[in-house]
């Protein structure tokens, strides 16, 4: 336990990585965050540290029960964390925020409402919706490639596209912390594979800070700056690893001899879990 | 059961579609020599008379009852306010308190008890209590409409509330919507589908209660004047009233069907189709300007 803490507590504080934006203060500091259930009985996620720096793009992967969609709840604000300080922006969270949004593994579309609509949901949901939202709300409708789609209801959608109006509706927000919780997990192998190049063109071009859950190690590293790894029972931040690659990132990256060596790595941290 | 009753209905009305004017003349055919059996088998004396009137009489009273005498009309409209008033103000007080104790999970679980015996219990059985509460007039029969039509959009409505799926309060809660924000744009419309279901269960069994009511005891509606025409074998006018109830029952059904297509779209692909069309239209102008 000691080794992980100091593997993690090492990289804090250590030199930034992230090709975006060196030397920026964090935008999520995580100090020991600790999550139990049933009174301390199970230990969803324990001692989690680590700052993420602007515009960085970070990759939560672990199998199930690692805590790594727990410690994106507790980032958004959905659950409270039992121990620690997650501070973001400087502030600690204790609800949900407004510089923060989340995406789910369902597209959780409103079936009554056009896909248009649903992306305008946040701004109605902020108060009163201008010309300009809904402005907003097309164009990014088209960046997210449903400009022929703003009037199709979700249930005329694929599961692709309705997961793309959900990613045009959280950019809606005008968050600039984007959560995913294993957005595509529920789509076909090539779908999320489109995907996955679709949002770090979408993401990079909106210059959010991003944390994005998989279970999958490859997606993680292709769609990475640094890739933590957590294991399961108890729930742990066993490593952060650096990715090296530059952007814009083409799949062809996966075949590469680097890429699999970082494969291989993020697989013997996983270890025996 | 009210699955079935739609989905054969659908089949039906999809069959209708179809029909060429040769389809519709055998139909036309079928049905007169149908009735021109009952006619011989009655004028033959296979059919007592007593209870099974010939067509011909059936036609000759509807014209008195509708026409020359017209005196179904009062009855008729009798009914039809106990049903809608009684079917309004059931599936409204139903819908509502649902919704409220849907809002609530510590008045549901204290209230649930109630809800489990009141459903146990047939609803007409408070029929005779409540007309001696209320008299002999239209209100009771209301009060009984009122009764009959509570419950279905009640559980209806409940389970609606219940089953919003949990990825989607999350998405809301993330959002930082307030309570009242995620009830009237996701647990509300998540549950209409559902609440619908319940009002059209509650509308089939609206206007039997009302007619039940007035078998009770009453003194106009259409039950009464059918009774009435029972006990003095005059049966071709109280075949008259069967037919009549059941035009009206038909009626019913199709403007809930029509209404449930209207509310719930989405469920509809067709319907979804033309929303569409209709939520792009007020979007015009903005969408050229940002596609241009």
């Amino acid at each position: 336990m000691t080794a992980v803490a100091s593997t993690v507590s090492g990289i804090r504080g250590g030199p930034d990585v992230s090709s975006r934006s060196p030397e920026a203060p964090a935008v999520i500091s995580a100090d020991n965050v600790t999550k139990t259930f049933g009174g301390g009985r199970v230990v969803a996620l324990e001692d989690a540290s680590f700052d993420i720096r602007p515009g960085e793009f970070i990759s939560l992967v672990g199998p199930s029960g690692c805590g790594k969609s727990t410690l994106l709840r507790i980032i958004a604000g959905l659950i409270d964390k039992s121990g620690g300080s997650l501070k973001v922006h400087g502030e600690e969270t204790i609800a949900p925020r407004r510089d923060v949004a989340m995406m789910f593994q369902k597209p959780t579309l409103l079936e009554w409402r056009t896909a248009v609509e649903n992306v305008l949901l946040p701004s109605e949901i902020a108060g009163t919706v201008t010309d300009d939202d809904r402005r907003r709300a097309l164009g990014l409708l088209k960046l997210a490639g449903l400009k022929d789609f703003a009037f199709s209801f979700p249930q005329q959608l694929s599961g692709g596209m309705q997961q793309r109006v959900a990613l045009a509706r959280l950019l809606q927000t005008g968050a600039d912390i984007l959560l995913l919780d294993e957005p595509f997990g529920a789509l076909d192998e090539f779908t999320r594979e489109h995907l996955n190049v679709e949002l770090m063109r979408i993401v990079g071009e909106v210059g959010a800070t991003t944390l994005f859950v998989t279970h999958n190690i490859g997606e993680a590293i292709f769609l990475a700056d640094r890739v933590f790894v957590m294991t399961p029972r108890p729930g742990r931040l066993a490593e952060i690893i650096d990715v090296p690659f530059e952007r814009p990132r083409q799949p062809a990256l996966q075949l590469t001899t680097e890429f699999n060596q970082l494969v291989a790595r993020v697989r013997s941290v996983l270890g025996g879990h | 059961m009210a699955d079935q009753a739609t989905t054969n209905a659908d089949q039906l009305a999809k069959d209708d579609r179809k029909t060429g004017i040769g389809v519709v003349a055998t139909h036309t055919a079928i049905f007169l020599a149908l009735m021109g059996l009952w006619e011989l088998a009655a004028r033959g004396g296979l059919l007592d008379p007593l209870f099974f009137p010939l067509p011909s009489d059936i036609v000759v009273s509807f014209y008195r009852l509708y026409i020359t005498q017209a005196n179904i009309w009062w009855h008729l409209g009798m009914t039809m306010t106990e049903v809608a008033v009684g079917f309004v103000a059931g599936s409204a007080l139903g819908i509502g308190l649902a919704l409220i104790v849907g809002m609530f999970d510590r008045v549901r679980r204290y209230l649930k008890p109630y809800i489990v015996i009141l459903e146990a219990t047939p609803r007409i059985a408070i029929g005779p209590i409540v007309i001696a509460a209320f008299g002999f007039g239209w209100t009771s029969k209301t009060v009984i409409v009122m009764l009959v039509c509570f419950f279905a959009p009640f559980v209806n409505t409940l389970n609606g509330m219940a089953s919003v799926d949990d990825e989607e309060l999350a998405m809301m809660r993330s959002m930082r919507a307030s309570r009242w924000q995620t009830f009237t744009k996701l647990m509300l419309p998540d549950a209409l589908p559902e609440i619908m279901a319940g009002l059209r269960l509650a509308m089939a069994s609206a206007l039997g209660g009302a007619l039940v009511a007035e078998f009770i005891s009453a003194n106009e509606g259409i039950g009464v004047l059918l009774a009435q025409y029972t006990g003095t074998l005059n049966m071709a006018s109280a075949f008259v009233c069967v037919f009549t109830l059941t035009g009206l029952g038909y009626l019913i059904f199709r403007s809930m069907e029509a209404l449930d297509r209207y509310i719930v779209f989405w469920t509809d692909r067709d319907r979804t189709e033309v929303m569409g069309r209709v939520r792009a239209a007020k979007w015009k102008g903005l969408v050229k300007e940002a596609y241009a």
